[in-house]
C-alpha cells in the first residue's frame, strides 16, 4: 500500500504543476448528501447493517461500492498522516494524493446514491408541460409566456424535442394557458421538479406608478404514457369536430379542423386546433389526454405510495408555491431548497443556470428518498 | 375607423374586383392615421369575421383567422408566435389581407385562397377547380398504412407495395402514403388536365416524384386502362372516387359547387358509377388477395355489397367497413380471393 502510494507520489512530482488545486465537485449548498455519509451517520450503519444481514448478496454492485468506499477511506485517513511529514514535498504529495483519494470517495458516494435511489417508472418518459397564469391579471400572462419560452428555450439546451400542443395569448401579448410536449433523453427525471406555482415580483409592463407586484403562474409536468403504461378503451372516447353534423365527406368543405376529444369515464376534456390537418390535431389531443390521465393514475398511486416525502415533486405538488423570481433584487429563489441563483435575465434563457438549479433539487430529492430509504429498513 | 370601413365596404361591395384597386388603396394608407387602429393580427381578424358574418360567409371566424395567419407566415392563428399577433402589419401585409378577403367574399373556399392545404401531415399546393381532400380521407390514408403494416410481417421485406390510385386529383392519397411507405410506388390516375398537373406539382415540390408515375386517363372509357397493365399487378388499388348522389348536386355549398369541379364528385345516380369502374376493372389488375380500399357515402357499403353479389364473376368481396370520426360508414375494405 505504501509504496503504491509513493509512486503515484513520485508520478504527481514529475507531472509539475499539472495538477491545480483540488476542486469540489459537489457545490457548496448540496451538504445533506454529505451528512448521510458521516461517520457513524445513518447511511453507514444502514449499509453495515445490510451487509451484516447478507442483504446486499443480491446487490453486488452495492456491496462492492460499499467496500470499495470504506477501503478508500482508510487509505485516505492514512494518507493524512503524510501531511505532518517534515519534508515538504512529502507533504505537497500528500496533498495532492488527497485530492485524488477525495475524488473518487465522492465518486463512490454518488454511485451508491444512484444504486439505492430507486428510479422512477416515467423517468425516461417524454411529458406534458402546461402553463397557466394565475393571479395578477396582465401580468400574470405576461410571466407565463416568459416562463413558456424560458422551458423552450431549456428543451433546446438539453437538445429535447419541443412541440407546442396549444397556446392561448392574452390581448398584449402575454400567455394565458398552453401546453407543449417535451420528448429525449431524461426529460420527465428533469422537468418533474418544474410542476408547481411560480411567482413573480417586479414593476410590470403595465404598470404606471412604478409600484412592484406580485404574480403568480402554474406549471404541471405531465409524464407521456407509453402504449404499455396506459391502454384507453376507444369505446370510452367521445371525438367532437365541426363535421359532426350533415353528411360530411365530399358533401361538405369545413377548414375548421379544431378536435375535442372526451373521456367518457371521467370527463377530463382535450382540445387541439393548432394544426390545419384534422388528424394532426387529433394525434395531438389525444397525446395530451393521455398525459392527463395517466398523471391521474400516478397520483392515485404516488398518494399511496410517499406520503411522507417533503419535496413535493411532480403533480403532487401543483398547488404548492415553489419559486420566486425576484427582478429587482435580480434573484431567483427555489423554497423548497431554499436556494437562491442571482443573475435573473441567465436564468430566464433556460440554460445552464436553470440546469443547475434542476440538478439541486434532484440531488435533494435524492436525499430525501435516500433518507426514507434508510428510515424504511431499519 | 369610421372611414377605413368605409372605405373597404365600397371596395368589397362595389361591382366585381376593381383592376388597380391596389394602387390608390395603398398610396392613401400611410396618411391616414386613424387606419393605425385597425392594425394588428388579433384586430383584423375580428374585423373580417364581423364582415364574413355580416355577409353570412360559413366559418367566418376561422377563415379570417386562417387569412391574417397566413399572411403573417403561418398555418394557424393558434400557431402564431404571439408577438405577431399584437404587432401593427405593414401596408403590404395588410393589402394583402384585404384581397383574399374578397376572395372569400365570393365564397372561394379557404383552401384555393390560401393557395396550400395540409393532408396527413404534408403541405399540399390547391388550385382551383381540383377536389381539395377533406379529413376523413386522412382516415382512408391510416386504414391502408395500418394494412400494410400487418402484412409486410406475413409477406416479408420483399420491396415495397405496389398501388394504383384512381382520381389522385391533388395527390394527397397517392403523396401521403408514398411519404409514409419509403418503399412503395404508386401509379395515380385521374381523368382531369389540372389535377394531373397538381399532383405533378405537389410531388415535385415533396421530391417524390422518383417514386410515382401520373397517368392521364379516364378510366369510365373502354379499355382506356389496358397499358397499366404493364406495370404488373398491382397490390392495392385505392380510391376516394367521386360518390355524391346526383340529386345531392344541387344542395352543395357554393364553395363546392362553385369552385371545385364536378367531375370528382357527382357520382351519377346512385354515386355509384366510378365505384362500379373501379370494381370492374380491379381484379384484373391485382394480385391475387390484393385489396381495393375506397372512401364512399354512408349509404354505399350496403349497396356495393349488394352489386358484388351480383358479380360472382369479379371474385371480390367486402370484407370490411370502416367508419370515421363522425362515426358514418365511410371507408371499404374489397378484397380479390382465388382466381
Amino acid at each position: 500500500m505504501r509504496s503504491r502510494l509513493l509512486w503515484g507520489a513520485a508520478r504527481c512530482l514529475w507531472a509539475l504543476g499539472a495538477t491545480g488545486p483540488a476542486r469540489r465537485p459537489l457545490s457548496c449548498d448540496t451538504p445533506p448528501l454529505e451528512e448521510l455519509f458521516a461517520r457513524d451517520g445513518s447511511l453507514r450503519t444502514f449499509l453495515e447493517r445490510q451487509a451484516g444481514s447478507g442483504a446486499l448478496v443480491s446487490r453486488p454492485q452495492l456491496a462492492s461500492a460499499a467496500k470499495l468506499l470504506s477501503e478508500k477511506e482508510g487509505e485516505l485517513r492514512e494518507i493524512e498522516h503524510l501531511l505532518r511529514d517534515e519534508n515538504e514535498d512529502l507533504q505537497k504529495l500528500a496533498e495532492n494524493e488527497i485530492a485524488l483519494c477525495q475524488k473518487e470517495i465522492t465518486q463512490l458516494k454518488q454511485q451508491i446514491i444512484l444504486l439505492l435511489v430507486p428510479s422512477e417508472e416515467t423517468d425516461e418518459n417524454d411529458l406534458i408541460l402546461e402553463v397557466t397564469a394565475g393571479v395578477g391579471g396582465q401580468e400574470a400572462m405576461l410571466f407565463t409566456s416568459e416562463i413558456f419560452d424560458m422551458y423552450q428555450q431549456y428543451a433546446a439546451f438539453k437538445r429535447w424535442h419541443f412541440e407546442t400542443l396549444e397556446y392561448f395569448p392574452s390581448e398584449i401579448g402575454g400567455l394565458r394557458h398552453a401546453t407543449a410536449s417535451i420528448g429525449g433523453s431524461e426529460a420527465y427525471k428533469h422537468m418533474k421538479f418544474e410542476g408547481g406555482v411560480h411567482r413573480v415580483q417586479r414593476v410590470p409592463k403595465t404598470e404606471k406608478q412604478g409600484r412592484i407586484h406580485t404574480s403568480t403562474m402554474t406549471v404541471a409536468i405531465l409524464p407521456q404514457p407509453t402504449e404499455i403504461n396506459l391502454v384507453i378503451n376507444p369505446k370510452d372516447l367521445r371525438t367532437d369536430t365541426k363535421r359532426a353534423s350533415g353528411a360530411g365527406g365530399q358533401h361538405v368543405n369545413t377548414t375548421d379542423s379544431a378536435v375535442r376529444i372526451v373521456h367518457l369515464p371521467t370527463g377530463v376534456v382535450s382540445e387541439c386546433q393548432q394544426e390545419r390537418s384534422q388528424l394532426k390535431n387529433r394525434e395531438m389531443a389525444m397525446k395530451k389526454l393521455r398525459a392527463k390521465l395517466y398523471s391521474m393514475h400516478l397520483e392515485e398511486e404516488t398518494s399511496k405510495r410517499y406520503n411522507a416525502r417533503k419535496i413535493q415533486i411532480g403533480t403532487k405538488g401543483r398547488s404548492e408555491k415553489i419559486r420566486t423570481y425576484n427582478f429587482p433584487q435580480n434573484r431567483v429563489t427555489d423554497h423548497r431548497i431554499n436556494k437562491s441563483l442571482h443573475d435573473l435575465e441567465t436564468f430566464m434563457q433556460g440554460d445552464y443556470l436553470l440546469d443547475e438549479l434542476v440538478q439541486s433539487l434532484k440531488d435533494y430529492a435524492d436525499y430525501e428518498s435516500l433518507v426514507e430509504i434508510i428510515s424504511q429498513k431499519v | 375607423m369610421e372611414l377605413w370601413g368605409r372605405l373597404l365596404w365600397a371596395l368589397l361591395t362595389g361591382p366585381g374586383r376593381r383592376a388597380g384597386i391596389p394602387g390608390w388603396i395603398s398610396s392613401s394608407w400611410q396618411p391616414h392615421r386613424p387606419l393605425a387602429g385597425l392594425s394588428s393580427a388579433t384586430e383584423l381578424v375580428s374585423h373580417w369575421t364581423g364582415v364574413f358574418e355580416k355577409r353570412g360567409i360559413p366559418e367566418a371566424r376561422v377563415s379570417s383567422e386562417y387569412i391574417v395567419a397566413h399572411v403573417l407566415g403561418a398555418k394557424t392563428f393558434q400557431s402564431l408566435r404571439p408577438i405577431l399577433r399584437t404587432q401593427p402589419l405593414t401596408p403590404q401585409q395588410l393589402q394583402c389581407i384585404q384581397e383574399l378577403s374578397s376572395r372569400r367574399l365570393q365564397r372561394m373556399p379557404v383552401q384555393y385562397i390560401l393557395g396550400e392545404w395540409d393532408f396527413h401531415g404534408l403541405s399540399l399546393k390547391m388550385v382551383p377547380p381540383v377536389f381539395i381532400p377533406r379529413p376523413e380521407t386522412e382516415e382512408l390514408v391510416e386504414w391502408v398504412l395500418e394494412e400494410v403494416a400487418q402484412r409486410s410481417h406475413v409477406v416479408g421485406a420483399r420491396g415495397g407495395p405496389l398501388i394504383l390510385e384512381v382520381g389522385c386529383g391533388s395527390g394527397a392519397i397517392a403523396l401521403s402514403l408514398l411519404s409514409e411507405l419509403p418503399q412503395s410506388r404508386v401509379i395515380a390516375v385521374d381523368k382531369g388536365e389540372a389535377a394531373i398537373s397538381l399532383t405533378r406539382e405537389n410531388a415535385q415540390r415533396l421530391r417524390l416524384q422518383d417514386r410515382i408515375w401520373i397517368v392521364h386517363i379516364d378510366v369510365t372509357l373502354e379499355r382506356s386502362w389496358t397499358h397499366l397493365l404493364s406495370w404488373g399487378p398491382m397490390d392495392l388499388v385505392i380510391s376516394n372516387p367521386p360518390y355524391i348522389f346526383h340529386q345531392d348536386m344541387e344542395q352543395l355549398a357554393p364553395e363546392i359547387c362553385s369552385y371545385e369541379d364536378p367531375a370528382a364528385l357527382d357520382g351519377g345516380e346512385e354515386g355509384m358509377d366510378i365505384i362500379i369502374h373501379i370494381l370492374a376493372l380491379a381484379p384484373q389488375l391485382l394480385k391475387d388477395s390484393g385489396s381495393i380500399f375506397l372512401e364512399v357515402d354512408p349509404r354505399h357499403p350496403e349497396l356495393v355489397s349488394s352489386w358484388l353479389q351480383s358479380r360472382p364473376d369479379l371474385n371480390l368481396s367486402l370484407v370490411a367497413v370502416r367508419r370515421d370520426f363522425c362515426g358514418r360508414s365511410r371507408f371499404l375494405h374489397i378484397q380479390r380471393f382465388g382466381p
